[in-house]
Parts: structure tokens; sequence; C-alpha cells
């Protein structure tokens, strides 16, 4: 729905009541109207090796770059005749099996940033590697085409720059129950209960009594709609388990939420990686099988989308810690049902052709697939978010 | 001076002020309250944490030091916690309020960070060093610290491979402001700036033979232009003067900026670019404290925290418990989201930090309760007492946290508790809040100030 349609029906909707016109925006927008198709972001921060992640095991280059880092063939769950997956990611095998999942190989961004905090900035903001930006993409998504801070939610205790908007912002939270809490003191609920629009048009403390009812009223809509949803799908027993457990719960309740945040995070794998990135994706991988399998079963799937990115790569050759260190382009796995392209998007990186510093030269832009799924997945125009003009890819 | 106008001075150039310092300053005249505030300003004495043992491990060759890097990192990360800390109890009780104030705005404006704590710690002193210095000065000094050489690059900007970071955001956010300069200024700029970089104790290097010697032509100027020409030609331009005092403007007096006001602060300012100057004419100038600059902004999280701290001391016992509150509230010290740094205004708001901000000093300094007594209602000193002891054992317990009541109890002893507001308060109540607050009981001054300190309107000043 757009804005304008939005406040068109709020406005009509608060002449009905003598309520603020934003607060009764809350109950009223019409549930079907923002449509039911949502986007899971899971960001691996710290930079996952991609190379062992999803491996070309016919490239000698591969071998003889990694000596002690490489995974033998016979460790490997094999895709095609030269690509298989890191054996921690069996139930993505299975994902893959189904044609649940699309693997977009090689995926970057023009004069790459080595850097954990600027490269996870540049993916977070969607902005060039020499622009800086105050707001993330989702946030911009929210500005354009969101009406509640629910419509987008982070599951963690704040809210990455990525679900900042310039007028908007998502809302963050692990536990509806402790935000609901914290917001539901009866002193707030007096101090909001008379205001009116006239009283909070005021420039920047007419904002805050905004926000503050609009935290409340989404606070309060987020625990009460999500308590309904009970699952008895048993999850990983670890924080990332958790957050897809929360996120399926506030999935599977109907919540009108068109974006979810998640993370995992470990994966700077600068010294002994190989024991250290097997453990992370097998809480990567048995955690999204959880996820799905409880999506799947309370019919959610076939409308969520999972994006999976890290902010960059890592280093072809092996250092001397028996790790990697920060490189560039890497792969984005693509979670949903009845893909467009099914498994491999696209052919693995070059080993030979590399740059100055050793690393994989990009060969797709990371926004492209952002500009994809706004305009695919979300149904949104692309441009108005990302403000900029990408080329669609064809994975949905 | 008018103690509305006194409130309002403390709490834009500073964190508030306490009620006898208030009855103090009452009695001088505006002039002689900003001279006294840039008189003890005059002094810098540097924010330091021992750092021997990092630079214990950056003694020796290039290859030596390199095997104590993630040692180095990892204890780095530990000093920038203290320095932190260090930084928070500094602005609770400075000495020199202004130099003070003003370093917390320029780490937002030359905004840097950096993995190794020794360059950190020196890039944050020379902000204080040069916070009311000569703009010029200032700017050469950042382009040569360590840590900014680092961060944008100017270390990996060589003849042969230019690196245009540092040039770029130069001109786009250190002095200029985007569009008032070329794509060509910008190449031309960064050959300046080739061959710089710096040694293990963080003292700026010029590597002569990085250095592009050819000529460049910039702004309209042809020359063999060092980093340091580049930097003049730019002060050259009154739209740098434009620039920076918006920026103080936005930061200091209101978000929405009038032109006439800046437009005097930018012929001050241009003149010679010196700081000091520039705050003297803005603190002295009469639409600083119109009406409508008076409880107009929003606090910035470390404002607020510290304007927290101003009227009930209160300590960490865990200060990564600090850092944690810093981080839920969108603004950790020292660690900056980008060298665009922190947005401000309303963007520090969101629904997360609307509910923290409203919370918090119910949490840190009273059990997380808010009183809600009805007037009239007669309650003994038990009822709030087992309050209290329920909530501290639920919200109450996720912060390890010392508040000082009896000194808040000692500060505002003169003031009677339905003059409590206008010390606590730099805007009106908004009408129904004020309403709903005037039908609760004033059971004491301390649960006045907590309920005070939960509206909306503590988040202003």
């Amino acid at each position: 729905m757009d804005r304008r349609k939005f406040l068109k029906q709020s406005s009509l909707a608060s002449s009905l009541f003598f309520v603020p016109s934003f607060v009764k925006a809350f109950e009223e927008v019409a549930t079907g109207s923002l449509g039911y198709k949502r986007l899971v972001i899971i960001q691996l921060s710290g930079g996952n090796d991609g190379l062992n992640t999803v491996i070309p095991f016919r490239n000698d280059l591969y071998y003889k770059e990694r000596p002690s880092l490489s995974i033998p063939k016979n460790q490997i769950f094999k895709l095609t005749d030269d690509v298989g997956l890191h054996k921690s990611l069996f139930p993505l095998k299975r994902l893959y099996d189904n044609g649940n999942l699309s693997i977009i190989n090689n995926v970057g961004y023009p004069n790459p940033v080595r850097s954990h905090f600027r490269s996870m900035d540049i993916w977070q903001t969607a902005t060039d590697s020499d622009k800086y930006l105050q707001s993330g993409w989702l946030g911009r998504y929210l500005d354009n085409y969101g009406a509640h801070p629910y419509n987008a939610i982070e599951i963690d205790e704040s809210l990455s720059l990525a679900m900042k908007g310039d007028t908007m912002n998502a809302i963050a939270t692990q536990d509806a129950r402790i935000l609901h809490n914290l917001s539901k003191d009866p002193y707030f609920k007096n101090v909001n209960k008379y205001q009116n629009d006239a009283h909070l048009s005021e420039h920047n403390l007419g904002y805050l009594y905004k926000s503050m009812i609009a935290a409340e009223s989404s606070a309060k809509y987020i625990y009460e709609t999500s308590k309904t949803a009970t699952s008895n799908k048993e999850y990983p027993n670890n924080a990332f388990g958790k957050q897809l457990k929360t996120m399926a719960q506030f999935i599977n309740s109907g919540l009108k939420t068109k974006v979810f945040y998640g993370s995992l995070g470990g994966f700077d794998t600068h010294v002994n990686q190989l024991n250290k990135q097997k453990k992370l994706l097998e809480v990567y991988a048995n955690g999204i099988e959880a996820f799905v399998q409880d999506l799947k079963e309370n019919d959610m799937f076939k409308d969520t989308l999972i994006l999976t990115f890290s902010e960059f790569g890592r280093r072809v050759k092996q250092n001397a810690n028996i790790g990697t260190d920060h490189g560039t382009a890497n792969n984005v796995f693509i979670i949903g049902d009845k893909l467009k392209k099914q498994g491999l998007y696209n052919d693995m990186a070059s080993l030979s052709d590399l740059d100055d510093n050793g690393d994989l030269k990009f060969e797709i832009d990371f926004r492209t697939i952002y500009a994809t799924v706004l305009n695919k997945w979300l149904e949104v125009n692309d441009e108005k978010v990302l403000n900029k003009t990408f080329n669609k890819l064809n994975f949905i | 001076m008018k103690r509305k106008h006194i409130q309002h001075l403390y709490w834009r150039i500073g964190f508030g002020i306490l009620p006898a310092e208030l009855e103090r300053l009452s009695k001088k005249s505006k002039r002689q309250i900003i001279d006294d505030l840039i008189g003890t300003s005059k002094k810098m004495s540097p924010l330091k944490i021992d750092t021997k043992e990092i630079e214990n491990l950056m003694v020796g060759t290039f290859e030596e030091v390199k095997k104590n890097i993630m040692e180095i990192q990892k204890l780095s990360r530990k000093k920038t916690i203290e320095l932190n800390v260090a930084w928070i109890d500094r602005l609770a009780k400075p000495e020199a309020l202004l130099r003070e104030k003003m370093t917390l705005f320029w780490a937002n404006h030359f905004v840097c960070e950096d993995n190794n704590f020794v360059f950190t710690q020196q890039f944050h002193n020379t902000l204080r060093t040069h916070a009311l210095g000569n703009f010029k000065d200032f700017v050469v000094a950042i382009s040569k610290e360590a840590a900014m050489t680092k961060y944008l690059n100017t270390k990996q900007n060589r003849k042969q491979r230019p690196n245009e970071n540092f040039a770029r955001e130069l001109m786009e956010l250190f002095t200029l402001g985007v569009g008032h300069y070329t794509e060509q200024d910008i190449k031309e700029s960064a050959k300046a700036f080739t061959g710089y970089s710096h040694n293990m104790q963080g003292e700026f290097v010029f590597k002569k033979h990085q250095h592009d010697e050819g000529t460049k032509t910039f702004f309209g100027k042809t020359g063999h232009f060092t980093g340091d020409d580049i930097i003049d030609i730019i002060l050259k331009n009154k739209q740098c003067a434009r620039y920076i005092c918006e920026k103080i403007y936005c930061y200091f007096v209101n978000d929405i900026v009038v032109e006439s006001h800046v437009n005097g602060m930018v012929n001050v300012f241009y003149e010679d670019y010196n700081i000091e100057k520039l705050m003297r004419f803005m603190l002295l100038s009469n639409w600083f404290y119109d009406e409508n600059n008076i409880g107009t902004k929003i606090k910035s999280p470390i404002e607020f925290l510290v304007g927290l701290k101003t009227v009930v001391p209160v300590d960490f016992k865990k200060p990564k418990q600090l850092l944690y509150i810093q981080k839920l509230l969108g603004q950790v010290l020292l660690n900056p989201p980008n060298v665009a740094g922190w947005k401000g205004g309303k963007s520090w708001i969101d629904s997360n930090t609307i509910v923290l901000r409203l919370k918090l000093p119910s949490i840190l300094l009273n059990s997380a309760f808010i009183s809600k007594v009805e007037k009239g209602v007669s309650i003994d000193a038990e009822f709030i007492a087992n309050k209290k002891e329920v909530l501290r054992n639920g919200l109450g317990k996720r912060f390890k946290t010392e508040s000082n009541w009896v000194y808040f109890n000692r500060m505002f002893k003169g003031v009677e508790i339905s003059d409590l507001e206008n010390h606590l308060l730099l805007c009106d109540i908004n009408e129904s809040t004020s309403l709903y607050l005037n039908s609760l009981k004033k059971v004491s001054k301390r649960e006045y100030c907590i309920q005070l300190m939960s509206l909306p309107e503590y988040q202003m000043c």
C-alpha cells in the first residue's frame, strides 16, 4: 500500500473516533493491504569464509592456496560435478534438493573495503563504497512503504543501521513480553492518554510523544498478537535458534511485519578456522532447517523469503595461523518456495583472476539482489529505496 | 542574567546546572558568565588511560610488532572501554566545561576510530587540544593523526596509487559539505595528501618518496601543493566557514537554521577561523536566548546520561553496563557508526530508544519505580519501600548501579518541591500531562524527581 492510500484510510478511521489519527492507524490498516509476502534477512557477522562454505572441490587452485585449510573432497556434500557444500550445511542440502535454495556466487561491490565496520555499513546502507549514508535500506523501505514500526522487526535489543530510515524506524525486540512490560507502565499510559493531534504537532516534543505512543502501541500489538501462536517445534538450543524461534512465532501468529532481521556472529576466523567455522555453519544450518520446517507446518513458508549475507568473504590464500584474512566477494543464500532459479544461480568466482590483494573480483553487485527482492518480492519501487537503478536478477 | 537563560546556556554548553550554582550565577551579567566559561576552558587537561602495556608490545621491527597484533587489539578493546567510562566521568565533573562539550561536538565532526588504543587516545586528545582553537590548525592536525591516516586510508595514498578517501571526506564532511567541489578537485587534492603515514608512537611521518611532487590544479589554482596548502585553499572559501557555523548552530542552538543568525556567525568565523571567538559571539548574541531555542532540542544519549548523573550521581558497578546502555540508547562514545557520525536530533528516537529513555531514570536510580500514588491518598513509608522491593527483583535487577540520593537531597535542599520542575525541565510540560501530574501526590522530592525524569519533556534541552 502506498503512503497516500494509507493516510486516506487512517484519516477516515480517525474521524470515527476521537483518537489521534496515527494511533488509529495502528488498528485500522487493512490487514491484507500490505500483502503477506515477508522478507527475512540473516546477517552472518565477521565475514564468513565463502570459499569453505560453497566449495569448488575440483579446482586445484583451491587446494593449492589452502594446503591445511581446504575441505577434503570426501567431506563435502556435492551439489554439482564441481561444487559442493561444507558438511555442516547438510540441512541446506535438503533445502537445495527440494528446490528451496538458490546460491548466488561472487556477490560484492566495486572498490571493496576490508574493514568489518565499514563493509557492514555499506551492505546495510546499500551505498557506494565511497559514500556514507545515515539511513539503512530497510529503513528507507519503511520510509516509503511502511506504516508502523512493527512493519519491520529486528530480533535484537537495539536496531541496526539497516533498519533505520530517514523518517521511520523499525522496532527491535528479542522478547515481546519484556518490550511490552517496559512500555506499559501505567504512568506512561496516563501521560499518553489525553494527547491529541493538535498537541502533538509541536516540532521535537510532539515527535517524542508520537514515538512514545507508537512504541507502546507496537509493543502491545507484537506481544498480544504473537502470544496467540504457540509452537512445539524444537529449535537448536543456542542464541541463534532462539532468535529464529521468536521470529517464527511472530510470523506464524500473522503479525503484519514485512521484514525480519536476525544475525549470527563470530565468523572472523583469522586463527584456527576449521573448527570454528564448522560449528558456526552447523548452528546456522540447523537453525534455518528448524525455522523452515516450522514455517512450512504453519503454511507460512510460501510467503517467506530468507536472504543470508555476510559483510565480505575471505582471502583465497590461507594465512599462517590456519585461518583466513578479510577478503571481498562472497556468496548469498536465498531460501524460499518456488524459486525461479534453484540451486547455483551463477558460476563460482575465478580463483586465478584475483585482484592485487589476492581477493576475488566480484561479479554481482549486492544491490542488484536488494533491488530484485524489493521489486519482485516486496513489490515496491526499488529505485525509491536504493536511490539508484539496478538490474534485476532472476532468482525469484 | 535570567535564570531560565542560564539554564538554557548550561544545557547547551554543558549538561545542566544545579540550584546553588544557578543561584550564584543569576547575580552575574551575561558577559561575566560567558567570560568565566571561556576563561575556565582555557586550560586543557588531556584525558589519559595508561597505555604502557600496549606500548611495550609495539617496540621492535615491523615483523616483531606484527606478531603482537592480536594482543594489541585485545588490549585496545579493553582500554577503549576504560576511556569511554573515564570520558563520561569527565563530562559529569568537568573543569573546563565548554572545552569538554566542544570536544564532544568535534568527536562527531572529525569522526574517527581505530583498533589501536594508543592512536585512539592520541586522536581523542587532539580533539580536546583544538576544541576552542584555530580551525585551520585543527584540520591540519587531524589530517596528520595516525588514527585518521588509517581510518580514511591516507596511509595507502601513494604517488603511483592514489587513494581519494581522505580528500573526499575532508571536503564533504570536514570542511565544505556536499556539492561544493568537483570530482576533479578530489583527484587533484588526493595527490597532495600522498606520502602521509605514521610511526609506532603515533607521530606523523611524511614519506617523501611516496609523495606526488607534481603540480596539482585545485579550485582554479595550480601549484606543487602539499596537504597543508590544500587545507589553506579550502579555508579561503567562505563556504567552509558557513558549513562549520551551520553545524555548530544546529548542535548548540536549533536544528532549524535561521539564515540571518548563521550569517552573523560566518562573518565572525571567516575572519580568522578562531573557534573560541565564534563561540563567544554565539553565546553572547540575543538570538541564542530566543524563546523558541529554549528546551527545543532532543538530548543526545550522552547528554541524557550525563545530565542524569549531574542531578543524581550514579555509579555503574560494571563498566560494561555503562557501554551497554550507550549501545541501547544508540550512541557509544569512541564507536561511531561511520565517518558521517551520528545524525542526531529526531534520529536518536525510535520505538526502542524512547521506551528505554523514559524508563531508564527509574531503573538506574529508583529500583524501576515510578510513583502513581494519587493526591489525597495516604500512604506510609512502607508502601513505597515494598513496591520497590518487588521491582528491584524484576526490572531493577538488570543494572548494577548505586545512586547517591543523599547528594541530590543536599543539592536540592533549598528548592521547594513545587519548584523542582523548573530545575529539571527546560520546556513547558504538555498541558494534559501536566493535568495528570497534578493529580498525583508529591510523595517526596525524590519520587517527584523520578516522575519528572520519566516524561518526554525530560528528553528536551
